[in-house]
């Protein structure tokens, strides 16, 4: 063995050392070029104090007695929840159509395909620009770009789900004499149910989320409220709003994983 | 079925869940001022708008490709930081490596953050920080604190603890044990996770760009708010190919990785 073996790290080593330099190089590059500086989060952490030392403590009774932010807080809800309901109404019709064993027609399924890949990759932010200057700003806006927002998101899931229900079921109806709506609402459909529902409910917490960042553009709700504190520097009250909003979420991911839970165990007893 | 045979006891699991939906849906609509006809004159109204927007400004094409690049290098920076730490968080968030109040603690923390859409957390930082990409990147890397923290803290729970008492046996000490025990055995998973949440900050980081953070997002933004219609189709069109190009790049890693059983 020569002699270089043995003092030289091994080459896995090497090969190690030379992916984490490059993997520096990078990330270091990749700094320089939007000019951030790592550091800069320690050396700067005093704006942070400050900001804190301001928003703290949260003024809890400065908001609730108010009545629009119970308002807006209701209309978050309703937004998230119609954004859902006609998302997934939606989303589900179109996986129909985009499913290989339900729809026969190739190209309506490609187009289906591509019309969901193209929602799926277009962010919320683009849709509620789009919809405030075409229905005025409000609650509208946000409830139509959350049901593009939620076909984009669920259309393609669900295809997926229909695809791999078993097609036994459906190919013995098929076999003594259904025709292809009785084959989808007899055999597909109490396949998936309980898969859709799961996933309408878990669609409930994303929208519940989505709907309060695009109050914030406009969409109306408590991310109006909340940008509107923060505007206008009333630090307290928008540190009373977030807590608000953090106990809706959790709140709301609970209920919906109880629900979601029970489906999907009551399913598995039949 | 006839109405002779139909009995409500049979229907009950569908038909008092659908009244209860389509009573909510009700009290929805009227609480938005919405009603289904609306909604699709505003479906039609938000299309008609998208065909005005053509055809995009070409001649703007050039300029935007900078903000594009600093979009996805803002949604890189944050991943990466935001992997390094939640691989962090996750050590200590799993049962089977720290003390159980720590544990606790430490799920409490990246549940509460969780909790807080990243939209507002940057709405904080740009209060405190400024405008720039500082804010967006440490947002970013908050979100992915708590998401990946929580499943890969998941996946070392599930590692058998049989191999780590065997490594403790023969004296490794704990740091050994995550570098030499956990860290081969999470990478797959670490990779998948971490590509996974950077379509997501793709995504975000054109959404904070709009709050503030700069990029393709605060390019789409102006350009609608100058009423420059053509050319917010081609900011549009730009981001539709950056999410599109992410994830078949994500796709692609993500094959390579199950091709191969151990990744070091």
């Amino acid at each position: 063995m020569r002699a270089s073996k043995l003092i030289l790290p091994s080459i896995r080593f090497r090969y190690r050392l030379t992916y984490l330099i490059a993997a520096l190089t990078v990330l270091g590059a990749g700094c320089m070029f939007v000019g951030f500086n790592p550091l800069g989060f320690f050396t700067e952490f005093h704006y942070v104090r400050d900001l804190l030392g301001e928003m703290l403590m949260p003024e809890f009774s400065q908001v609730f007695s108010n009545p629009t932010v119970w308002g807006s807080v209701l209309q978050t809800l309703s937004m998230a929840f119609l954004g859902t309901l006609f998302g997934c109404l939606a989303a589900l019709v179109l996986a129909f159509c985009a499913a290989s064993n339900v729809m026969p027609v190739k190209w309506v399924r490609i187009s289906i395909r591509a019309l969901l890949a193209i929602t799926r990759a277009t962010p919320g932010l683009v849709m509620i620009l789009i919809f405030v200057i075409a229905v005025g700003l409000g609650a509208f806006a946000g409830i139509l770009s959350l049901i593009f927002i939620t076909v984009g998101t669920f259309g393609k899931l669900f295809a997926e789900i229909i695809e791999l229900s078993d097609y036994a079921p459906g190919e013995a109806i098929y076999s003594v004499g259904a025709k292809r709506v009785q084959v989808i609402w007899f055999a597909v459909l109490p396949q998936t149910l309980p898969s859709f529902i799961a996933n309408m409910l878990y669609a409930f917490d994303i929208n519940l989320r989505t709907a309060i960042s695009l109050g914030i553009f406009g969409g109306g709700g408590i991310g109006l409220q909340l940008n509107m504190a923060i505007k206008v520097l009333r630090y307290k009250d928008a540190t009373a709003l977030i807590c608000l909003v953090i106990v809706l979420v959790v709140l709301f991911e609970k209920i919906s994983d109880y629900f979601r839970k029970r489906i999907l165990h009551s399913v598995s007893l039949h | 079925m006839t109405i002779n045979g139909f009995s409500l006891k049979r229907y009950r699991r569908t038909v008092l869940p659908l009244g209860l939906l389509l009573l909510v849906t009700v009290l929805a609509c009227l609480d938005c001022g919405v009603s289904i006809s609306q909604l699709w004159e505003g479906m039609v109204k938000g299309f008609s708008f998208l065909a005005y927007m053509f055809p995009p400004d070409w001649s703007a094409f050039g300029e935007m490709l900078q903000p594009v690049l600093e979009s996805i290098v803002i949604a890189v920076l944050g991943t990466s930081f935001g992997t390094f730490l939640s691989l962090i968080f996750a050590v200590f968030a799993a049962s089977n490596l720290t003390h159980p109040w720590i544990r606790q603690i430490t799920r409490f923390l990246i549940g509460f953050e969780r909790s807080i859409p990243e939209i507002i957390i940057l709405l904080i930082l740009v209060a405190a920080f400024g405008l720039g990409a500082m804010p967006a990147i440490i947002a970013l890397t908050l979100g992915c604190i708590g998401m990946l923290g929580k499943l890969l803290a998941d996946t070392i729970e599930e590692i058998d603890s049989v191999m780590l008492d065997s490594m403790t046996s023969v004296g490794a000490n704990k740091l050994q044990v995550v570098f030499y025990g956990i860290l081969p055995q999470i990478l797959p998973n670490l990779v998948t996770y971490a590509l996974f949440r950077l379509e997501i900050n793709i995504r975000l980081s054109v959404i904070l760009g709009a709050v503030g953070a700069g990029g393709i997002g605060y390019e789409l933004e102006y350009a609608f708010n100058m009423l420059n219609y053509h050319r917010a189709m081609t900011a549009f069109l730009l981001i539709l190919l950056m999410v599109l190009g992410t994830e078949q790049v994500s796709n692609l890693v993500k094959k390579r990785i199950k091709g191969r059983e151990v990744l070091l």
